[in-house]
């Protein structure tokens, strides 16, 4: 009976070929990639309580990994994609090492440092990378036979949504999930009941890596081309504002914030100019007004009884 | 370095030289997403590089030490680190005294350029609108503060950082909803052609930042030290429940911090906008001054000074020895090795932290 509302919603995104244009059909792929890149973010922002402004860096090391494997090494996307986000999974392990000891703030440092870092990595390896000129990038294959068709492309780019939000949920409700939780809420009382702080630490960036990285590969593809200037720190609080507008820890909230804030620009037509100026409000009044986002406000209705665990302190007044 | 635009760039509002290269930016101020008119942009190699006074320049070659070279290095890096200086001093005063680190202080340098920009489009005189622009910066650090930071604070660290994130992309939208992504100019009484004394070429803008530097740092001790609001706002920083209890108005001090740290990042921008140009992208600078407060242990004002001049003269040693890449991984080098082996800074002491 819990599973009803997923498949329901799985079938009526599946459905989205039978009746949209190529270009809403590539909208609802953006929403989907920005739903498995939220999914991981919400483990470690929302769950772990650690700052990362070098998620879009994860998302690049995914993107121009699958497609310098397949490009350069000459492998199906369908086996160069795994593998460059396993390869992120490792670099996440590499940044979330300094995390172990530091926090907050400096974190926030680390990660910034990283991220222009990758940004100057990409931009001064044109021969690898293409430089600031990016890359572009071709529609994979399967068994030699290309991947010419939008839907079947789309029906991919939604499978492996489906499966980051089912793996992200259970990984939330596992044993990682919970220590995940009590690190956040108090890493001295987390170690103390016998939580290996420091390794649940980088376990967390590993796993919000191998998400970041696993989008980007998608993302290759379903662009069709890529540059640095799509992964910097303004795509990074991109990232931030979906699972802050959906819900910090909350797998639904990664998913309405995801798709509202890829709706957003399209809503807003004709008004491209203010789509920074937009972001930026939203971010900083959910801050301010929406402290648990909007699955905190659904919450409160007394209709509306989600099954899953959020937040349960208030954002404010945490340690 | 902002170059003129050679006619086939014409349909794009700015080539610059990028940390690396050069890169074109259209209207919205992005990169085209193709690569068409990159591909016809020379390389870098083979572009002529001007001054500050228009004049071209051989580009920047791999220079070969010696007493000249060394101490002409040595002024451009001191110069170019009291940029950085201040910057770092303005992320550290607010730091100190309401745990907050201001992330969107690089779009407050923006802010304080563009309010010059205004004011000298009124016909004002450089030293005229400098004065009016802090008073200005000073007001929009209050009210910063008083409206956003304030209702954030004791919540946690996440909240504060992003906030102070999102409050820099809301300024610097703001600004490029107005003026897009074009380059003005400022003038300024200390632009003019470098001059020679023996054997080193001066440069009477680096020589003005230098002096800014050192003044503002002279009366931040001065008014630390020895004027009462400045106690009161050490002892806030100290602990500012204590602070409150012996009858100090912590809120005031946290909004005079704010408005302080604001009149810096003005100043920085005003200062700059003559040499570099005013466009949104000055923000960037706030990496600098996160690099030097963080080599400085970010709680002490001296070290965000020191801090600042060494990671410019690292920068500009390295930039002349080892090339711009170089150069450019310098600052994120220093930044990631410091946090990863002395995180309280080359000169701070580890505190201890209540559990």
């Amino acid at each position: 009976m819990r599973a009803t509302i997923p498949i329901l919603a799985f079938a009526a995104v599946c459905s989205v070929p039978l009746f949209a244009t190529s270009y809403y059909l590539y909208l609802t792929e953006l929403a989907m990639i920005n739903i498995i890149i939220a999914a991981g973010l919400n483990l470690l922002s929302g769950n772990c309580g650690l700052i990362s402004l070098c998620n879009a860096s994860f998302m690049a090391a995914g993107a121009y990994g699958t497609v310098l494997l397949v490009n350069q090494g000459g492998i199906s996307w369908f086996a160069a994609m795994p593998a460059a986000a396993f390869l992120t999974f490792l670099l996440g392990a590499v940044v979330g090492f300094p995390a172990r000891r530091l926090s907050g703030l400096y974190l926030a440092l680390v990660t910034l440092g990283f991220l222009e870092l990758v940004q100057i990595a990409i931009e001064e390896s044109p021969d690898f990378t293409g430089g600031i000129r990016g890359l572009k990038v071709a529609r994979p294959e399967l068994f030699g036979i290309p991947f010419h068709s939008e839907t079947a492309l789309y029906l991919l780019v939604v499978a492996l949504a489906a499966v980051a939000v089912f793996a992200a949920w259970n990984i939330q409700n596992s044993r990682f999930g919970r220590a995940f939780d009590a690190v956040r809420q108090s890493p001295f009382a987390a170690q103390a009941v016998g939580i290996p702080v420091a390794r649940v630490k980088l376990l967390a960036f590993a796993i919000n890596a191998a998400f970041a990285g696993c989008a980007g590969g998608i993302f290759a593809i379903v662009a069709g081309f890529i540059d640095p200037t799509e992964f910097g720190v303004l795509e990074s609080l991109k990232h931030i504002t979906f699972i802050v507008v959906g819900g910090l820890g909350s797998v639904v909230g990664s998913i309405i914030g995801a798709v509202l804030l890829t709706a957003l620009p399209e809503a807003l037509r004709g008004t491209q100019e203010y789509s920074e100026l937009i972001y930026g409000l939203i971010l900083l009044g959910s801050l301010m007004f929406m402290p648990r986002g909007l699955v905190g406000l659904l919450n409160k209705l007394p209709a509306w009884k989600l099954s899953e665990r959020t937040r349960k302190e208030p954002a404010h007044g945490a340690p | 370095m902002i170059l003129p635009l050679p006619p086939p760039w014409k349909d794009l509002k700015r080539v610059e030289l990028s940390r690396s290269g050069l890169s074109c930016r259209n209207r919205l101020g992005r990169y085209p997403a193709s690569s068409r008119h990159c591909g016809k942009i020379p390389d870098k190699r083979r572009l002529v590089f001007r001054d500050d006074n228009g004049s071209a320049q051989t580009p920047p070659a791999v220079a070969k030490m010696s007493w000249q070279v060394a101490s002409q290095l040595a002024l451009s890096g001191l110069s170019i680190g009291s940029i950085y200086a201040l910057v770092g001093l303005a992320l550290v005063l607010p730091y100190k005294a309401s745990g907050v680190v201001n992330f969107a202080q690089g779009e407050i340098v923006t802010l304080g350029a563009y309010a010059g920009l205004i004011l000298a489009n009124f016909g004002l005189p450089y030293l005229a609108l400098v004065p009016i622009t802090l008073l200005l910066a000073a007001a929009a650090g209050a009210l910063i503060e008083r409206v956003v930071i304030r209702r954030m604070m004791g919540g946690p660290e996440f909240t504060l950082v992003i906030g102070t994130f999102a409050i820099g992309i809301v300024i610097k939208a703001l600004i490029r909803l107005h003026w897009q992504d074009n380059t003005f100019t400022l003038d300024a009484p200390f632009i003019g052609a470098p001059f020679r004394l023996g054997p080193l070429r001066l440069n009477p803008a680096y020589l003005v930042f230098v002096a800014s530097m050192a003044v503002i740092a002279g009366a931040l001790s001065a008014f630390f030290f020895y004027t009462k609001f400045g106690k009161a706002m050490r002892a806030t920083a100290l602990d500012a429940v204590a602070a409150r209890l012996m009858g100090i108005e912590t809120g005031s001090v946290f909004a005079s911090a704010w408005a302080l740290a604001a009149m810096l990042g003005a100043l920085v921008g005003l200062l700059l906008a003559p040499v570099i140009g005013i466009n949104p992208d000055m923000g960037q600078l706030i990496l600098k001054g996160l690099v030097a407060a963080v080599i400085g242990g970010f709680s002490s004002l001296g070290g965000a000074v020191a801090g600042g001049i060494l990671l410019g003269l690292l920068e500009t040693y390295a930039g002349a020895f080892w090339g711009a890449t170089f150069k450019n991984l310098v600052p994120f080098a220093v930044l990631i090795l410091i946090l990863m082996a002395r995180p309280e800074g080359l000169a701070g002491t580890s505190s201890a932290r209540r559990v």
